[in-house]
């Protein structure tokens, strides 16, 4: 169900780059990138396996250095961000969800590492925005349970929550629904989508449910050798990116104004 | 928001109920057994019999010479060294996210070992006890030794970002260094007893000189630890999401290695190797107290503590008027508590 | 009841014939192997007849072999031995642990004495050579030790005269010892390493200290090296300290010991390391040890 909401105008750009080049060694990933993250958007990066989803997110995110290339936050240079102010304005959400012995309400409010500090105790607004991003995980319940007894999903919208209790102007989020089920799907769909146009944030997630990817605002797709397009939903659509991406083995199709996408039927096989 | 606070924190799952308790009334009863021995005559010998009472209103000068000059400082002095082992094993435990993980990792006791070794072929004396000056020295060639073995360590590891190659190169040097401490001991064989006793742990002869030392490093470590425990905590979501939320991961590992090895460093030149300790005393905390790092890096010097000042009261009068190498006796009691561990594991799978 | 002995007349030629045989190759045989004995690890070895290339393994078991005027027979040594002094030169085919097989096989001995305590015999024999193990812990050990290779070296004679003039030489210090105590018994700890290592009454240190007259703080039930809880030496109070040399500067500042009567007052007994070396070898100088011992005690005990 589309949400009712009007979406805001799309605002001034959040993170950008240009020029980036990523290598493993010898092995280059993503080569002459130039993106633009727009905020109060949501921006499904989707792609083949192995083209650079997680490291486009972790280049981005400042935790691993390109090989050249240029990354703005908030128009300053990624590199110029003090370490702190860059971490509150910058959350970021690992693929694998950690286990820990934690509990859950623990690790979500080490979300609030980069407002206090090390000495700092847990104020009125540290509980309020763990509170709140707990509620919106659906991760309330299971506040005081540890983290090492929670079920993969379970454990991945705890992390989900510490990532929104940062709130931060930026999310970059990997692989945020890879372990729930359809209807959570759905729920953190629908999070994300209110977060980028109720208050502003600008989320990239890299998602590989193509269907889910296909209710964002934005996409970013990336193919065998870099970027394929970046757009809106619909320019993607147009441009045909994502069978240029996965090499003509997918289709997309409109169903009841919703994007679907189905295997490509090859030529000579029957329905 | 108090009632915010009170849904969030009912209390921290705990595997058993009773076990805070439990804790704390173990560590009552070592400190009242330490107590007991201290004071009271009751193990003095067969040639002279005092009463707790009489030992404290009247004191027989030599008495009080052994109370006061004797069994106390080795007990606090025990209980110290036990402190920092405690500590450095967890916040080791911290670092490499791994629950093995103890202060010897990185080579620092070998090093210290070699420090100790080589300090006692240039001194050409013995390791007893020494004044201010010569103690200072044999503990500072000790802290010497134990930072040299963790630079090369690191030096190995080329930087202090991998853990794995953290931890190979670290028992690469552990073995480099002792094997260096055998050949110098070899051409030596008079002072393989020495060795030996230093190896295995004594307290035998700590004074206060020596317990005003390690006093002093347990507070230099305790207190940046216990401010550091956040980043611990952040640690064990992984390193990139420890990064992400704005830690600064080599300088905080290069701190909390360097207080690794300094406490280790203290504790092995003040009491020689004690293994184990260091081990099993954050394992103890995690499962009865809390896996959060800010109680953990408190409770852990502790209960390290109390560890090996009951170690050290067995070995001192289980056998007495000799005394059994501390270090045996912790291993017996680690040995025992990790095999215990693993009968459990086999049971619950 | 033997018969007639006229009616052994016919067998006589062939019993002497037989008699005579036999004579002959025991003389063969002791030519070859003069001696199975039954060394201290328990191994029967056969020893040759008047050993010429000898090679000794063992500091007191070189010495008791020069003191049987034997000396021109070794070979080679061990690397701790030095005494007498003609021995020093002879090569050096390794320590207590780490005995050098090759070099020995080289040198073609006819007889190796050894320590129970090192573990060559099996790999000698097995090249041919006669090793003999000797316990040379005890006290009793010196005298056993002085006959059986006395035994293994074709000098019986020397070795009970040996004997003999080790037990008078021993009497005659302990007499005076004895003689010139002043007052009762010395109490005495013997410190054998700083860990504190002690030379309990079970030692061979501590059974000299004994036949001295000093009575040792540690009990008998410790064993012969107990490692000492140091409260203990403080509680007892000895009145005479033996110490390394290196270590007496420091007994002052171990925790307690300031208070110990024979710290306070400097009653210390060092030795310098050849002295050492010659108190703890249970060997034929034994007498010159404990007179080191016996003067140091008139010295300083009260």
């Amino acid at each position: 169900m589309p949400e009712a909401l009007a979406v805001p105008p799309a605002q001034a750009q959040a993170l950008a780059c240009r020029d980036l080049a990523v290598a493993y060694g010898a092995r280059t990933v993503l080569e002459g990138v130039s993106l633009e993250i727009l905020a109060g958007r949501w921006t499904a990066v989707v792609g083949p396996n192995g083209c650079g989803k997680s490291t486009l997110l972790r280049v981005l995110a400042g935790l691993q250095a390109a090989q050249s290339g240029v990354i703005t936050l908030q128009g300053r240079s990624l590199a110029a961000w003090p370490r702190r102010e860059r971490a509150r304005r910058l959350g970021w959400l690992a693929q694998t969800a950690a286990t820990t012995d934690l509990t859950a309400a623990q690790v979500v409010a080490l979300g609030r590492f980069a407002h206090g500090g090390w000495l700092a105790h847990r104020d009125v607004d540290d509980d309020a925005a763990i509170e709140r991003a707990m509620r919106a995980t659906g991760s309330l319940e299971w506040a005081a349970r540890r983290v090492s007894t929670l079920s993969g999903g379970e454990r991945q919208r705890v992390h989900l929550a510490r990532v929104l209790a940062v709130e931060a102007p930026v999310l970059l989020l990997d692989e945020p629904t890879t372990h729930l089920d359809p209807p959570h799907q759905e729920d953190i769909a629908r999070l994300l989508r209110r977060q980028a146009h109720s208050c502003g944030v600008s989320v990239v997630s890299a998602i590989h449910e193509l269907s889910l990817a296909l209710t964002a605002d934005r996409l970013i797709v990336l193919g065998a050798r870099g970027v394929v397009g970046h757009g809106t939903v619909r320019e993607a659509l147009h441009g045909d990116w994502l069978s240029q991406a996965f090499g003509k083995r997918i289709d997309v199709v409109d169903h009841a104004g919703v994007p679907l996408w189905r295997p490509a039927l090859e030529a000579g096989a029957h329905d | 928001m108090s009632a915010t606070r009170s849904t969030l924190e009912e209390a921290p799952a705990r595997r058993t109920g009773g076990a805070q308790p439990a804790l704390l009334l173990w560590l009552a009863g070592c400190l009242a057994i330490t107590l007991a021995l201290t004071f009271g005559g009751l193990l003095v010998g067969a040639s002279s019999i005092h009463t707790s009472i009489g030992w404290i209103l009247a004191p027989h000068a030599q008495s009080s010479i052994v109370l006061w000059q004797i069994r106390l400082p080795r007990t606090v002095g025990a209980w110290l060294a036990g402190a920092l082992l405690g500590l450095a094993g967890a916040i080791a435990q911290g670092v490499f996210r791994n629950p093995l993980a103890e202060p010897y990792l990185l080579g620092t006791a070998s090093g210290a070992a070699l420090g100790v070794t080589l300090s006692l072929f240039a001194g050409g004396a013995s390791v007893g006890a020494f004044a201010w000056a010569d103690r200072l020295g044999l503990t500072g060639a000790a802290w010497i030794g134990a930072c040299a073995s963790m630079a090369l360590t690191i030096l190995l590891a080329r930087g202090v970002l991998q853990t794995a190659s953290l931890l190979l190169s670290g028992i690469v040097v552990g073995f480099l260094l002792s094997a260096v401490t055998a050949l110098l001991l070899l051409s030596k064989p008079q002072m393989w007893r020495t060795m030996q006793v230093f190896l295995l742990g004594s307290t035998g002869f700590l004074g206060w000189p020596s317990v005003a030392l390690l006093a002093a490093v347990f507070f230099v470590c305790a207190i940046p630890a216990t401010l550091l425990s956040r980043g611990l905590d952040a640690l064990t979501l992984g390193e990139d999401t420890a990064q992400s939320l704005g830690l600064s991961l080599p300088a905080l590992r290069l701190t909390l290695l360097g207080i690794v090895s300094l406490a280790t460093a203290a504790a092995v030149g003040e009491v020689g190797i004690i293994g184990f300790v260091g081990l099993v005393a954050p394992h103890l905390v995690r499962e009865t107290l809390s896996v959060n790092h800010r109680p953990l890096l408190i409770a852990s010097p502790l209960c390290g503590g109390a560890l090996l000042q009951a170690a050290d009261l067995v070995s001192r009068f289980i056998i007495q008027p000799a005394e059994l190498p501390v270090g045996a006796v912790t291993a017996c009691l680690g040995g025992a508590y990790l095999a215990f561990l693993l009968w459990r594991r086999s049971r619950n799978a | 009841m033997i018969g007639n002995s006229r009616s052994w007349r016919p067998g006589r030629r062939a019993r002497g014939f037989a008699l005579g045989a036999g004579v002959l190759a025991l003389a063969h045989a002791a030519a070859a192997v003069a001696l199975v004995l039954r060394d201290d690890l328990g191994r029967s070895v056969d020893a040759p007849n008047d050993p010429r290339r000898v090679i000794t393994l063992l500091p007191s078991l070189t010495e008791t072999v020069c003191a049987l005027g034997a000396c021109d027979r070794l070979v080679a040594t061990g690397r701790f031995d030095n005494w007498p002094p003609e021995i020093v030169k002879l090569p050096k085919v390794g320590g207590l642990g780490d005995v050098n097989i090759e070099q020995i096989v080289e040198l073609h001995p006819d007889l190796v004495l050894y320590s129970n305590a090192q573990r060559v015999g099996a790999r000698l024999s097995e090249l041919g050579i006669a090793a003999f193990a000797l316990q040379t812990d005890r006290y009793a050990d010196i005298g056993r030790t002085v006959r059986i290779v006395g035994r293994l070296l074709g000098v019986p004679a020397r070795a009970a005269a040996l004997n003999a003039r080790i037990r008078r030489e021993v009497a005659q210090v302990r007499a005076e010892a004895l003689a010139a105590r002043r007052g009762a018994a010395p109490r005495v700890y013997f410190e054998v390493d700083p860990a504190p290592y002690a030379a309990g009454p079970a030692s061979y240190i501590g059974e000299l200290l004994t036949m001295l007259g000093a009575r040792n703080i540690v009990g008998a039930a410790l064993g012969a090296f107990p490692l000492l809880n140091p409260e203990y030496v403080v509680r007892r109070d000895p009145d005479v300290i033996f110490v390394a040399r290196a270590d007496a500067p420091h007994l002052a500042a171990r925790p307690g010991w300031a208070g110990i009567t024979a710290v306070r007052e400097h009653r210390l007994c060092s030795f310098s390391q050849k002295t050492r070396d010659l108190i703890m070898r249970p060997g034929p100088r034994v007498a010159e040890g404990m007179r080191a011992i016996a003067d140091c005690l008139k010295r300083e005990a009260p």
